[in-house]
């Protein structure tokens, strides 16, 4: 144990380097201040904006909808008097974002309940999908007078009849069954909140077994590259020994990276998701989720965190044969790609299309994945699919005690010293 | 004097490749024993091998009378290994290289301390190991690796080309740290082509070639044997 411990101190301190810790406080000071920034951005967004109106019309109508608008928290710079174009060419060098045309006519056609016309002419400045928003705030308004409008018509017609039911006479009660759990609410909202959910885990996952990876990878070359695995070999320390202390200190400076570049993520999120959020949407889908027992309890965490961490065993038990496979530190950097590959295929998949729908061989090539496993295990821990959670886990578990045992049979070989992966040239073997 | 460690019939094949076809030596209790030859005679293989790093393909290889392929740790407990073309974590100072490697061998931090004060004071680099290895120039790095190879008195020493790329007050000093450990009771199996160290280092010789051994013996019964005035032209004599 003693020499154990001596291994992996070494170990942690040739990992944590100062350029890491500077790269990581760099990393939480950069995601920050783009947050901080998004977010100013946002609440300008939000805010109160400037519009343009031209009101050629002067009617009541249109009064009505300038002061919904003004309601909506809109500046309004009132080009009345100027002809379209000059009313343009003014907006534009102001600094409205829009300019809203109504026409003559506008409201006699409303009193008639004719469809009226207006324009809105953008200005993009640039392109984010903040810039455009003020448009959609527009037409959100228009819509709101449109079912006012109507309404007042349809109840001055027909006294005595709700315009709402006349207007939308089929109702739809829509309900989510889970399971055997049933509540009233909308798929679609399901769906999105948990795909957001599970977005967490791939991310978390391909941090982690990134950096992890490299860890060992590098860990193994540099020995390599600085002629010091020779001699690490011949102390009186077991070869198994070697290798856990190589994947554990990979693993925990891994972990606390990984850890702080979320923490450097969800700053850089926080600052842009928060303001735009529509936590009303977001408060009901939750109480629909809970009714549908859509929710981890401690053994659904459990499940989950077991599963990341066989992920993290398996991503570091294959790193440590890749590192043995390469020469130098610079062609350990080369060596990450398979690994990244296969964290990244499961990701795509996951993001694009459901696994469960894909063709046998495609699920069953997703499936022979290790990676893909956590991917799916949120899932079937709502789905109650208890069968393929163990499966999977099962399957994780014997890749990593394969690998395990490969590598340390390399370690407590020949291989150690002779497995190379070279491209091209042939080497003599050692006199 | 008993062997402490005994090679017979010891073969390596790198697939088709024979590095070692068959060789006999045995390194007695507190003598230099020399393997000398020309580049991919074999030497590094078999010092390879008796440090427990490559498994031999066929033949036997006892350490202290044990079975050296059935009990590598016991072996490792008892040897030290400097390969030709070692090197020390750069970013380490050199003090605490010498403490990591202690770390392995040591009982107890007494001996550890005891450990790295000996090494310290082979190397002789005073305040320089306070200073990170990879400030080190080749010399200072070799005496570094030769303290860590004899801090502990080994049983058996095992240094590949313990001179090699070292300029000649160096290489000296090196050689006089060899034998001033061999008289403290280390043994000492070391590959050189450097027929001139061997001389003046070892206690005996096999000489080697295309893995198998030419000849064995103490520098003046081969000279002898072979009436020649140095090693050099004995093992041109051995060759034909």
């Amino acid at each position: 144990m003693k020499r154990f411990k001596n291994l992996l101190q070494k170990e942690v301190k040739e990992l944590v380097t100062k350029q890491l810790v500077i790269s990581l406080a760099f990393t939480v000071l950069l995601f920050n201040a783009i947050g901080q920034i998004s977010k100013k951005e946002v609440q300008k967004a939000v805010g109160i904006q400037t519009i343009s109106v031209l009101d050629q019309d002067g009617s009541e109508g249109s009064r009505a909808l300038l002061k919904g608008l003004e309601s909506a928290r809109f500046k309004i710079v009132d080009q009345t008097g100027k002809g379209k174009d000059e009313a343009l060419a003014s907006a534009k060098a102001g600094e409205s974002k829009l300019l809203l045309v109504v026409p003559a006519g506008f409201g006699d056609s409303l009193a008639e309940l004719k469809p009226s016309e207006i324009e809105t002419y953008s200005f993009m400045r640039s392109f984010s999908l903040i810039g455009a928003r003020g448009q959609v705030v527009v037409q959100s308004v228009i819509s709101a007078l449109n079912e006012t409008l109507s309404n007042n018509f349809l109840a001055a017609k027909l006294p005595g009849a709700d315009p709402v039911s006349l207007k939308r006479p089929i109702k739809s009660r829509d309900f989510v069954v889970v399971r055997d759990r049933t509540a009233e609410g909308s798929a679609g909202l399901i769906a999105g909140m948990l795909s957001q959910q599970s977005m967490l885990i791939p991310i978390v996952l391909m941090m982690i077994v990134i950096y992890s990876s490299q860890m060992v990878i590098s860990a193994v070359a540099m020995e390599k590259q600085n002629k010091t695995l020779e001699t690490l070999l011949t102390v009186p320390i077991k070869r198994t020994s070697i290798i856990t202390a190589k994947m554990f200190a990979a693993g925990l400076v891994g972990l606390i990276s990984a850890g702080v570049y979320m923490f450097a993520f969800k700053g850089f999120i926080g600052g842009m998701g928060e303001e735009v959020a529509a936590a009303g949407a977001r408060a009901s889908g939750t109480a629909l989720m809970q009714k549908l027992g859509l929710t981890f309890d401690t053994t659904g965490y459990l499940i989950l965190g077991l599963s990341l961490f066989l992920a993290i065993l398996v991503a570091l038990a294959m790193a440590m044969i890749l590192g043995v496979l390469a020469e130098d530190f610079r062609s350990a950097q080369n060596m990450i790609m398979p690994l990244m590959f296969m964290v990244m295929i499961p990701y795509f998949i996951s993001l694009f299309a459901d696994i469960d729908t894909l063709s046998l061989p495609v699920k069953i090539l997703v499936l022979a994945i290790p990676f893909s496993h956590p991917f799916l295990v949120s899932q079937n821990i709502y789905l109650g699919h208890y069968g393929m959670i163990a499966a999977g886990l099962g399957y994780m578990l014997l890749v990593f005690i394969v690998l395990v045992i490969y590598a340390a049979r390399i370690f407590s070989t020949d291989k150690i010293l002779t497995m190379k992966l070279r491209f091209g040239k042939k080497k003599a073997p050692a006199a | 004097m008993s062997n402490v460690l005994t090679v017979r019939g010891l073969k390596k094949s790198y697939g088709a490749h024979a590095a070692l076809a068959g060789i006999d030596f045995e390194v007695r209790a507190g003598e230099v024993f020399a393997l000398i030859g020309p580049n991919g005679a074999g030497k590094t293989t078999t010092l390879r091998i008796a440090a427990t790093l490559l498994t031999s393909t066929a033949g036997e290889i006892t350490f202290l009378d044990r079975d050296l392929r059935k009990e590598p740790d016991f072996v490792r407990e008892k040897i030290s290994y400097l390969p030709e073309e070692a090197g020390a974590y750069k970013d380490m100072k050199g003090m605490d290289y010498l403490r990591f490697m202690a770390g392995f061998y040591g009982r107890d931090a007494g001996e550890e301390k005891e450990f790295v004060e000996r090494a310290a004071a082979i190397t002789e680099l005073g305040n320089r190991l306070k200073t990170k290895v990879g400030t080190y120039s080749k010399g200072m790095t070799r005496k570094l690796l030769l303290a860590r190879a004899l801090m502990t008195r080994p049983v058996l020493a095992i240094l590949d080309e313990p001179t090699s790329g070292l300029d000649v007050l160096n290489a000296l000093d090196v050689r006089e740290i060899i034998r001033r450990y061999v008289k403290e009771g280390t043994s000492v199996l070391l590959s050189s082509h450097n027929m001139l160290e061997i001389e003046f280092l070892s206690d005996r010789v096999g000489l080697i070639d295309k893995g198998r051994i030419l000849d064995t013996g103490t520098p003046d019964e081969l000279k002898a044997k072979h009436a020649a005035k140095n090693l050099e032209e004995v093992f041109r004599s051995s060759l034909r």
